[in-house]
């Protein structure tokens, strides 16, 4: 299948030349993608996850977003729950995300920061 | 985006902050991992620059909002990316110029010219090595994309590489496979870029210079592997200035490091082995081993006949180069600074002479490459804020954080060592052989991580068959 195909034809000393018929240099996706989980109907009454890198300022932007939340009747589980989610413990303790999650009835989480 | 990520395939909304400029990266990395159009809430510019006040008025304005809107309000729009060619699917045709227009048009090439790659060319590339094409070597993050024989082999002839090298570049693909080496971090804002070294007995008779002008442009196998390693990061890992390249500056694609295997042949018996030594390796295996680093600068000029007269200069080198990079030892890493020491032979030579083996080179650096506690805690606290609390280093070595030698006194300019314990320090050996000079550079952490494989030469036992 010749797929967008972008040829250039004319009388240019260039259409003289030989030409090229080229493949595409990149590989396909191997993972399907995945339906978002649904949104929260309410906050009132949820409790929200915090997960942190440790970096750009979460110390202070963090118990902001606590006080906004718990002001919505939301109750907040501190991102200490899920450790330094950056650096050399990373990809462990992104593998047990979805167990923290469960263990502490958290139904919903806000994740920084990226910078 | 990936903590985010696990907790959505967990069944639980998320909603992910980042700072300005980051929201097509953040998307990018989440439809790589699966996950289409991750709700955001953005940092209105970036929270470095700005006095709390200002930081929390704005996050109080614009991003709270947004994540109790992402927390609560489904979003029907997808950012998915349809429509694209499949590998053996034809994307241009024409003159050479015409290529090489619509692969710099497209994103796809370095921005120097390309040689394009026909299926022809492409076929006949992978057929001498008897790979199957469509091997899946492992899977490129954060595109998530296959990195199949096939896509290795279409970049390998844009690069103009040789097929004879074919083997080397299918050891590299092993390393970004590797989440060791962590190429999805190749992105960071920092910038630093790959360097491939290679070792081992067939590194001359596969054309590469390890003499004179070894980090030069100009020799073929060191060249086009390393222009090689960024059109495949572009092209299949995805770094892209437009997806997950976030890099402040950059440097461009690195020529290959190739160690000067008699040489060490030579020394070998007084404890000089190739740097693939260092994970595993024999000094008699053909080896590729890859690491992210920043940057690098020359110690020229290293005067003297004896180790203890050059050792000092070298550490000086060393300490000279150890700025932000710290923050691999704590704060962006744990004991992950390991830069790289690169000594000609005839100053390897020197230290042979004086009966010091490589790791005797490693204990005095570890002594001698120091810098007062002041500024390590600069680096990593008070200048970079990436240390939270901006803890001492004797807080630190309380808490077992760093090593009891980084807090020896709690005096400011007492001198600490830049790595956590000496065989952190990395040596190859290279360059002109007849001049006493030596180079260092700066490794970035787990962000490109020090990552070894065998480069394998023997014919491969995939079922052989050409693309048709």
């Amino acid at each position: 299948m010749n797929l967008n195909v972008d040829s250039s034809q004319g009388n240019s000393a260039a259409s003289r030349e030989p030409q090229f018929e080229v493949v595409w240099p990149s590989s396909p996706r191997g993972v399907q993608s995945n339906p978002k989980a649904p949104r929260l109907d309410r906050l009132e009454g949820k409790r929200i996850g915090f997960m942190w890198d440790y970096l750009f300022r979460g110390e202070e932007l963090f118990p902001v977003l606590k006080r906004e939340l718990e002001r919505s009747g939301a109750e907040v589980v501190g991102y200490e729950a899920f450790g330094n989610l950056h650096g050399p413990n990373e990809a462990q303790l992104v593998g047990e995300i979805a167990s923290v999650i469960a263990a502490r009835g958290i139904d919903a989480v806000v994740s920084g920061n990226g910078c | 985006m990936r903590a985010s990520v696990a907790a959505e395939k967990a069944g639980i909304p998320s909603v992910s902050l980042v700072c300005s400029g980051f929201e097509r990266q953040a998307l990018a990395t989440g439809r790589g991992l699966g996950i289409d159009n991750l709700p955001l809430a953005v940092l209105n510019g970036h929270v470095d620059s700005v006095t709390s006040e200002e930081m929390i008025s704005r996050f109080l304005a614009q991003t709270v909002p947004e994540i109790l809107r992402g927390l609560t309000v489904e979003s029907l729009e997808s950012d998915a990316q349809h429509g694209e060619p499949s590998a053996l699917d034809i994307v241009g045709c024409g003159s050479i110029d015409h290529i090489n227009d619509l692969f710099a048009r497209k994103g796809w090439s370095d921005g120097s010219p390309i040689v394009p790659p026909t299926k022809d060319r492409v076929d006949d590339f992978i057929a001498e090595s008897g790979n199957d094409p469509w091997r899946v070597i492992g899977q490129a993050r954060p595109s998530s994309r296959d990195m199949t024989v096939w896509s290795v082999a279409v970049n390998a002839v844009m690069a103009g590489v040789r097929a004879e090298h074919f083997p080397v570049l299918l050891a590299i693909a092993e390393v970004l496979a590797d989440p060791t080496y962590g190429v999805e971090h190749s992105g960071n804002t920092t910038g630093a870029d790959a360097l491939i070294v290679v070792s081992g007995p067939s590194t001359a008779e596969l054309g590469f210079n390890s003499g004179a002008g070894a980090l030069r442009d100009g020799t073929p196998a060191n060249t086009t592997i390393g222009r090689w390693l960024r059109l495949y990061q572009r092209n299949v890992c995805g770094f892209t200035i437009s997806e997950h390249d976030k890099a402040t500056f950059g440097n461009s694609a690195r020529v290959v490091l190739a160690e000067d295997h008699e040489t060490l042949r030579e020394i070998r018996d007084h404890g000089w082995f190739p740097l693939s030594a260092d994970f595993g390796f024999d000094a008699n295996d053909d080896t590729v081993t890859i690491v992210r680093v920043n940057g690098g600068t020359i110690v020229g000029s290293v005067f003297g006949s004896t180790a203890e007269q050059i050792i000092a200069y070298l550490a000086d080198g060393l300490a000279r180069l150890s700025g932000w990079e710290l923050t691999h030892n704590y704060g962006l890493g744990s004991g992950q600074f390991q830069p790289l020491l690169v000594v000609s032979p005839l100053l390897a030579r020197t230290f042979v002479r004086s009966g010091w083996s490589k790791d005797d080179v490693r204990s005095a650096l570890f002594e001698q490459a120091r810098i007062p506690a002041w500024r390590y805690e600069s680096y990593i606290g008070i200048w970079s804020n990436l240390t939270t609390g901006q803890p001492t280093l004797t807080e630190l070595a309380a808490a077992g954080h760093v090593p009891e030698a980084f807090a020896v006194s709690t005096d400011p300019n007492r001198l600490v060592p830049i790595v956590f314990e000496p065989s952190k320090f990395r040596i190859a050996v290279a360059g002109d052989p007849n001049r006493a000079n030596a180079y260092v550079m700066s490794n970035d952490g787990p962000h490109g991580m020090w990552t070894s494989k065998r480069i394998d030469r023997s014919r491969s036992d995939d079922l052989v068959c050409r693309v048709e």
